[in-house]
């Protein structure tokens, strides 16, 4: 008991403790408002990857694709965890608009809509055919016509005037009507061996799409290079349709009661012993390069330079924090001097070693945890008014942290963490502790005998 | 007791010393004295250091890559740009009139264009073709010193190749033939090696523009197979991952064989080397106006639409984000080394609490206050000019070796932290920011200082009555 009532009487009497508070409260708040932003982002960005591939992915990273896909299709529509299924063709295409000779070349991705949208957030993205997906590649002036939707950055890409651009808060400016857009679209046709298809007749499938939608799937790269293209024509422009029809992957998503890993480890096992089935069929050697990924996995490329930020960022904020433990040191470090007939008093009637250590650190425990609840509370008031404090910058002094019109990123994330505050609570108490614990091994170590001599007092 | 003894007599006599003009002995005595005996202001110097280190690598991380982001604009498309809403001919005749001029030291043509490459069996991907005019290029760009085989050759570049006469040859981006390794980043060379006087196919074309006799716009196909002549390594993701190089004159027989000239669609520039920026931009746009004017009709879109521009304009919205993000960042750890502050004042606050003696025997010599305050504000100035300097050189050392620590984290904890696909660049920029350094080492000291001035205050108020009294 007396060690509370000590601690207690310790942080509200010496001044100087208030310093040690007062640091540890500042590192904790800038710790907390950058890491909940960037953690934010971090998290938003895996969202929208998450919503832009699903649950998982069988596929291959070769432009031939694989075989036999509607028959694993078909297995996995059976299979009672799947909540949505999605071929999928992916391949590059040179896109010539019809208003300049310029042309530039893109990804494509072939789709059937409905599907698509039932395993991925593909409907979410549309503007034009938001509520009705079904028709996303249906053109409002030529509804016979082939449509393709573009990424949401890549009619002005095209040099097309009339393209959505995204203004300073991050958002788009539609018009009523998307205008008519006609897309010649050039692949290079691969056979299921990897050579170009049509060799004797210029080697290149042309076909010419008419812009029904824009997607702004809120990934950058995604939406300034991906033209969507309905499945069949992706499949005859990239050479995968004919007899034996190939597609370069499928999308899945899972049913709600079906967790992550336990749905991928069944879709990896289907796809073993579908594999083992086609063995002996013609076209099974494309088989060997497909491979089944949850979304993360996936995703790697993208979302782990953002996870890497992140880690650096950490690191860097623990090389700050170790001034915190400095000047933890030197509050206790002179507290400990003073109250050296204390510690004797306490010695003396019995106290032992441990118990003074343990006094210490709990006094640092208090000075680490009051900190952490005010850097807390501050970073949390901070983070509640971000988004207000950086429009009422942007409206006074042009300032925004990040330029929306280079960068996707819409508001100023601010969800404050349960976890990433915890660890920063814990980090701050762990660093007010070790700050203590040299301090406080002195303050065992001296000898009432010596400290509480006559003249010494 | 007679070390005491000793120790008041040698401060009196600095003391007296001071009233003649001494004051420094007496200050360097006192400090040398505190750090031999109080070692903790070791820390105060630690912590110093550790921020004005951290703050320095950062800034000058940041000014490397905007630094290093616009040399690649300007190794990439030379100093100045030229770009007509659409190509034009006689453009031999228009860089003879550039390079008369004294702002201009060389200017290149280029064609450019997208297309599709056929690299093998299963393997075609999109690139930027570029047609251009290797010798020329490289007197507006040093083209040549990014090429693998031509580098070292001293000769004039070209695309010949080994192959049969009359085989068009090209050049393409390092990326475009290998990838970086997953772990290192690095290209496998011997991969390289192995595509050089491989034959591939190059998918590009062009739109034909709807006639008044009905035939709607359409896209024409163009087919180029060309051989690898030589591998592009800039060191820059985006380039070296997509850009195919071909003979300008290849390019415009094949993208344009009915025009009557050759055309191109841009004018790379680069500047003498002591011409202002402003008047050479003045200078081309009049050059390219009268050029306008005597051989391309005075067509006054061509006037009023050509975008003339440095390398460093058309990058300056990015340059300003990533500016803001640095001023962002360095604000960040700013805020958080204040606690640089409170720990300077902590320690001096117990050194002074602790030395009231040797400061009351001060005052009772006849120092003045503001003497015993300058004691205190000069240690704690010398603190920051120490603590800045060690951080300043570790700073130094960290950005210099900045790639080598990257390649270890990457051998101890597998974690490969710069990747040209994500960063553009091969290597981290490693240059100092001196200009960054200069006032984080001021603003280190300012701190010190600041943290020392309550301590100091309070020094300056010790009463040598109160103190010295025998009880």
């Amino acid at each position: 008991m007396y060690k509370i009532i000590l601690a207690m009487r310790y942080l509200i009497k010496r001044r100087i403790t208030y310093f040690a508070v007062l640091a540890v409260a500042l590192c904790v708040f800038i710790v907390v408002v950058v890491m909940t932003v960037m953690a934010g982002l971090v998290s938003d960005f895996k969202q929208k990857s998450h919503n832009f591939v699903g649950d998982c992915v069988v596929g291959t990273e070769s432009l031939v694709g694989f075989a036999y896909y509607e028959d694993f299709v078909n297995i996995l529509e059976k299979s009672g965890f799947v909540g949505g299924v999605s071929p999928v063709i992916k391949g590059y295409a040179l896109v010539s608009p019809s208003w300049t000779d310029q042309s530039l070349g893109l990804e494509i991705m072939g789709i059937e809509p409905v599907r698509h949208s039932q395993t991925t957030g593909f409907g979410k993205t549309l503007h034009y055919r938001k509520g009705n997906v079904s028709k996303a590649f249906e053109q409002s002036f030529k509804p016979n016509l082939p449509g393709c939707v573009l990424g949401i950055d890549v009619s002005s890409r095209l040099g097309n005037i009339l393209a959505p651009v995204r203004d300073a808060e991050g958002g788009y400016s539609y018009s009523s009507r998307l205008g008519e857009m006609a897309l010649s679209v050039s692949c290079v046709p691969l056979t299921a061996r990897g050579a170009p298809a049509n060799a004797g007749a210029g080697l290149i499938e042309t076909k010419t799409f008419y812009s029904s939608d824009n997607s702004h799937s809120g990934l950058a790269r995604v939406d300034s290079s991906l033209v969507y293209l309905p499945f069949e024509w992706a499949q005859r422009l990239c050479g995968m349709g004919g007899s034996v029809k190939r597609a370069s992957a499928i999308h899945i998503k899972f049913k709600p009661n079906v967790k992550l890993q336990t749905g991928c480890e069944k879709v990896a096992s289907l796809w073993q012993k579908f594999k083992e089935e086609k063995a002996d069929e013609r076209q099974a050697y494309l088989l060997d390069t497909v491979t089944v990924q949850n979304w993360k996995d996936n995703r790697r490329s993208s979302i782990a330079p953002m996870e890497k930020e992140q880690t650096v960022m950490t690191v860097m904020f623990a090389f700050v924090g170790i001034t915190t433990v400095f000047i933890v040191f030197v509050v206790f470090y002179m507290i400990i001097s003073h109250k050296s007939k204390d510690i004797g008093i306490l010695k003396s009637i019995g106290a032992s070693n441990a118990d003074i250590i343990e006094l210490f650190s709990g006094f640092a425990f208090l000075v680490g945890l009051l900190g952490s609840c005010i850097g807390l509370f501050g970073g949390w008031l901070f983070l509640l008014k971000i988004n207000q404090i950086e429009d009422w910058l942007f409206e006074h002094f042009k300032f925004q942290l990040w330029d929306r019109t280079i960068y996707a990123i819409a508001d100023v994330p601010n969800q404050v963490s349960p976890k990433v505050l915890g660890v920063i609570v814990l980090s701050a108490i762990i660093a007010c502790l070790v700050g203590a614990l040299l301090p406080s091994r002195l303050a065992a170590k001296q000898k009432p005998v010596e400290i509480l001599q006559v003249n010494q007092l | 007791m007679n070390e005491t003894r000793n120790q008041c007599v040698a401060l009196c006599v600095l003391v007296v010393d001071c009233e003649f003009g001494g004051c420094g002995m007496l200050k360097l005595f006192l400090w040398l004295r505190y750090l031999r005996k109080k070692k903790i202001v070791f820390l105060s110097i630690a912590a110093v250091a550790l921020s004005v280190s951290l703050l320095i690598v950062v800034a000058s991380l940041f000014t490397g890559f905007i630094n290093a982001f616009q040399r690649a604009a300007v190794e990439a498309i030379g100093d100045v740009v030229l770009a007509p809403p659409t190509k034009f001919a006689k453009y031999d005749l228009f860089i003879e009139r550039l390079e008369q001029t004294e702002v201009v030291e060389a200017a290149t043509a280029i064609l450019s264009a997208h297309g599709l490459l056929h690299l093998g069996i299963g393997n075609v991907r999109a690139v930027d073709v570029l047609g251009i005019e290797p010798v020329r290029r490289t007197k507006v760009m040093d083209f040549d010193r990014f090429l693998l085989r031509q580098k070292d050759s001293g000769g004039e570049l070209s695309f010949k190749t080994n192959s049969f006469e009359g085989r068009v040859g090209g050049f393409v981006g390092i990326g475009v033939v290998a990838e970086p390794d997953e772990k290192t980043d690095k290209y496998d060379f011997d991969a390289v090696e192995k595509m050089f006087g491989q034959q591939v196919v190059l998918t590009t074309g062009t739109i034909s523009q709807a006639d008044k006799e009905g035939r709607r716009v359409e896209f024409k196909r163009k087919v180029m197979e060309f051989t690898i002549a030589d591998v592009v390594e800039t060191g820059v993701y985006q380039f070296d991952n997509g850009c195919v190089y071909l003979p300008l004159e290849e390019l415009q027989k094949t993208l344009y064989p009915d025009e009557p000239l050759p055309v191109v669609s841009e004018v790379q520039i680069k500047l003498a080397d002591n011409a202002d920026t402003d008047t050479a931009l003045a200078v081309i746009r009049g050059v390219w106006r009268s050029f306008v004017g005597e051989h391309l009709g005075a067509e006054l879109y061509l006037m009023q639409y050509t975008r003339i521009e440095t390398a460093k304009q058309m990058q300056r919205r990015y340059v300003a984000a990533y500016r803001k993000q640095m001023g962002l960042l360095l604000l960040i750890f700013g805020v958080v080394s204040f606690g640089v502050i409170l720990l300077v004042f902590c320690i001096f606050y117990m050194i002074v609490r602790l030395k009231q003696k040797d400061i009351a025997i001060l005052k009772s010599c006849g120092a003045a206050g503001s003497s015993v305050a300058w004691i205190f504000v000069g240690f704690g100035v010398c603190v920051g000019i120490v603590g800045s300097g060690i951080g300043a050189v570790l700073g130094y050392i960290v950005t210099k070796n900045i790639n080598t620590i990257e390649d270890w984290i990457r051998i101890i904890f597998g974690l490969k932290l710069w990747k040209s696909s994500v960063y553009m660049f091969s290597k981290i920029p490693n240059e100092v920011d001196w200009a960054s350094a200069l006032p984080i080492v001021l603003l280190a000291i300012i701190a010190a200082a600041i943290g020392t001035l309550i301590p100091a205050i309070v020094a300056a108020w010790t009463k040598p009555v109160e103190i010295l009294r025998y009880e």
